[in-house]
């Protein structure tokens, strides 16, 4: 059972930064973040429920939304295209928001449910983690994702040549 | 051009090899982007959806330290 509360986040501390830095106060919350889950049996579920209190510590900063397993039902009910993606976390880049709305850019979502093992959900939900903390104060972090990502491809394509054993979440 | 059969057996093999490297790095690719996923125009509903839950109180902050 979900317990909700109105007591406001803790504002946060100096972060390990990368990229270009915003010019913003260090405790205005940069994103939103919100877990749905509507209720699949999952080892990803296992891992998000195991680990949760260590990602909210990780992320004292901004707000984190769960959503009740009802209003995830519901809320994945109207929003079919997340049937089967749960537990997802999507976060919303207050910034991008607030310059462009929902047009373009606004966040990014990790759809836990996607993942088949317990060990492949947890270095997802770590890898997350580290990305939040790390780019909290990011200028361009779309560009920064898209980076990421396509640093995260050539790893992979370097690790298939060598065959090591494949350590990303998408393996 | 090759002229032992066993030249061709090996640019057949290389060209499996390559083939194989394409299909797998494109293969990861896609399953990252499918769990890492940016959130653009086409997700505009959604993210309203969850911002009007958030502004019509609705949601609020999460204090708890576990989901269960």
């Amino acid at each position: 059972m979900l317990q909700q509360s109105g007591v406001a986040e803790p504002p946060s501390h100096a972060e390990q930064l990368t990229g270009p830095i915003a010019e913003e106060p260090l405790d205005a919350p940069r994103f939103q973040i919100f877990v749905i889950d509507a209720g699949w049996h999952s080892p990803a579920r296992k891992v998000l429920h195991e680990n949760f209190a260590m990602l909210r510590s990780l992320q004292t900063g901004d707000p984190i939304y769960v959503l009740s397993s009802e209003k995830s039902l519901e809320f994945t009910r109207r929003h079919p295209s997340l049937i089967g993606k749960g537990p997802v976390i999507a976060v919303h880049d207050l910034n991008a928001l607030r310059e462009a709305g929902t047009g373009g850019f606004h966040g990014f979502r990790l759809c836990l449910g996607l993942l088949r093992s317990e060990d492949q959900a947890l270095l997802a939900l770590q890898l997350f983690a580290r990305f939040l903390a790390t780019h909290r104060r990011s200028v361009d972090l779309e560009a920064e994702i898209r980076r990421n990502l396509r640093r995260e491809g050539i790893v992979g394509a370097i690790e298939i040549i060598l065959h090591h054993e494949p350590r990303e979440i998408g393996a | 051009m090759p002229e032992r059969w066993t030249d061709y057996l090996t640019i057949f093999m290389s060209a499996l090899a390559v083939g194989y490297m394409v299909y797998e790095i494109d293969r990861r690719r896609r399953k990252l982007h499918e769990v890492f996923d940016v959130l653009g125009g086409q997700d505009a509903e959604v993210t309203e959806g969850l911002a009007s839950m958030v502004e019509n109180g609705e949601l609020r902050p999460y204090t708890g330290a576990t989901v269960a």
